[in-house]
């Protein structure tokens, strides 16, 4: 299932979207130019993952040392605190863990050639034609866990 | 074969710790600069077997029915040990611990002048008498410098396989302000050895003094000793220092398992806080610490015993210790026979054979 999830300049850095796919809700992140999908449930007691905090990683090269990553790639889930790589899905609480449903996410432009620059949505509305320009954010919900994150511009 | 704890060892055992200490303060005189001699005398200071409440005379705990009817306790010279210890357990060698010095007074110039007596002491009275004796040196807690140049000083002696620190002190071992201590410590291929009791001023819980000394005696294995270990751990000195070897002695070994477990739990949460730690606490206290068998506080029931002992994977993890003279009952009899004989060689040799390079 392919679930439009927002207009591509109403969606800037930092942002978040939770939208609905069925009985299922996914969280859609933006992290800089790049986007991650999440299942809003977290595989460790059911939490709603997608409201928790997001954070980078921090490196170090010994006591008193702190690298922190350039992007925020961690989300924490709200209720215990455990910690989804975006990308991934990936749990880095403990060993076993199952990791947290991962989606694609693209940022597709719709059929057809741009127009003055503007480029065309994915929806054509039934009754009227009407020329949806623009990205759009799209998740799709059909595919396997993703391994990386899906940048801005990529197809 | 039977040692004064009444454990069954044989050849080839290592004792990984057996208290020695001067009868009195006159013994180190001759060990002290003249400047001290005086203050000593003058001051009225003294040292005791009893180390400043600690182990007071007559409590069943400071020492065994044995070693109490020998009279002297602990050992005060090496024929002592040779004849209690050495011998009946016909061990391949012992690791003496004198903590005369944990009780000194807050002047930091005499607690080093102290602590470089007691060393020069182990040096010429016990090292030099029996092949089989290894010392742990002691240095002042309040200085770290004049810490850092006492195991510079003798940190290279062939005897000398441990420092040896009080478990209690103003500030946890893993505090920044002692990393210089531990590094040189272990730059000299030195065991850190954290040892129960220490200063009569530093509290026996976080929250203040007691009056008893049933909490002062639990604290030892209950509060303090758990607290250096998530000390040294959480502020990453064995990421700073990963040749450091801890050794934590007389302070008991079953808490173990349940402070591992909450430690690692919790990590897991606050990671972030200590990005330097490398990998579980529990992996890097079974890579940095070990733990002497005595006391074996354990329960009755062998199957329980054994399955509290896979907990931690004991075999690897504890070294055999008579703790001599003190007594801590039969747990290390309940200890010993729940071993397999890998775990007992180990335990009895192997582990404290390979942590303090004993050959």
């Amino acid at each position: 299932m392919r679930i439009v999830v927002s207009r591509l300049d109403e969606f800037p850095p930092g942002e978040r979207r939770i939208v609905q796919a069925g009985r299922r809700s996914i969280g859609v992140f933006r992290v800089g130019d790049k986007f991650y999908a999440l299942n809003n449930h977290c595989p460790h007691q059911g939490g709603p993952l997608c409201l928790g905090a997001t954070q980078p990683w921090v490196r170090s090269g010994g006591p008193g040392e702190y690298v922190l990553d350039e992007s925020e790639s961690l989300v924490a889930c709200p209720w215990h605190g455990w910690e989804y790589d975006l990308a991934t899905g990936q749990s880095f609480l403990g060993p076993g863990e199952p990791p947290a449903r991962t989606y694609d996410v693209s940022v597709e432009v719709g059929a057809g050639e741009p127009r003055g620059g503007r480029m065309p949505g994915p929806y054509v509305a039934e009754t009227f034609p009407v020329h949806v320009e623009d990205a759009y954010v799209v998740v799709d919900t059909s595919g396997g866990t993703r391994r990386t994150g899906t940048t801005r511009g990529e197809r | 074969m039977t040692t004064s704890t009444g454990t069954a060892v044989g050849n080839g055992t290592i004792d990984a710790e057996v208290h020695c200490t001067p009868a009195t303060i006159a013994e180190l005189v001759p060990y002290l600069d003249p400047y001290w001699r005086t203050y000593v005398l003058e001051g009225g200071l003294t040292i005791s077997a009893a180390q400043g409440g600690a182990y007071p005379p007559q409590a069943p705990t400071s020492a065994t029915p044995a070693a109490r009817s020998a009279g002297a306790f602990p050992a005060r010279e090496a024929a002592d040990v040779r004849a209690r210890v050495l011998d009946p357990g016909r061990l391949r060698a012992a690791v003496l611990v004198c903590t005369a010095s944990f009780t000194s007074n807050r002047n930091p110039y005499y607690e080093a002048a102290l602590t470089r007596a007691v060393n020069d002491w182990l040096i010429a009275e016990w090292l030099d008498s029996d092949e089989r004796l290894r010392a742990s040196m002691v240095v002042p807690t309040l200085d770290t410098d004049a810490a850092v140049a006492e195991i510079e000083r003798i940190g290279d002696h062939p005897g000398i396989v441990q420092v040896v620190l009080p478990v209690r002190t103003d500030a946890p071992w893993g505090n920044k302000r002692h990393r210089a201590l531990l590094r040189a410590a272990a730059e000299h291929d030195l065991v850190v050895g954290l040892h129960a009791w220490g200063r009569t001023g530093n509290a026996a819980t976080p929250s203040g003094i007691t009056h008893s000394y049933l909490e002062d005696y639990l604290a030892n294995s209950q509060i303090i000793v758990q607290a250096q270990v998530a000390s040294l751990v959480t502020e990453g000195v064995f990421a700073e220092l990963p040749r450091l070897r801890v050794a934590l002695l007389e302070c008991g070994f079953s808490w173990l398992p349940a402070l591992m477990w909450r430690f690692d739990k919790d990590w897991k949460g606050v990671w972030r806080e200590v990005p330097w730690l490398d990998a579980k606490p529990s992996d890097i206290v079974r890579r940095h610490v070990r733990l002497t068998s005595t006391p074996a506080q354990l329960p009755r029931d062998p199957v329980q015993v054994r399955q509290f002992l896979d907990t931690f994977d004991a075999g690897a993890m504890l070294m055999y210790a008579s703790d001599h003279p003190h007594d801590h009952g039969s747990g290390h009899e309940r200890l010993l026979s729940a071993l397999s004989p890998a775990e007992t060689e180990a335990v009895l040799a192997g582990n404290a054979a390979g942590w303090y390079a004993l050959g």
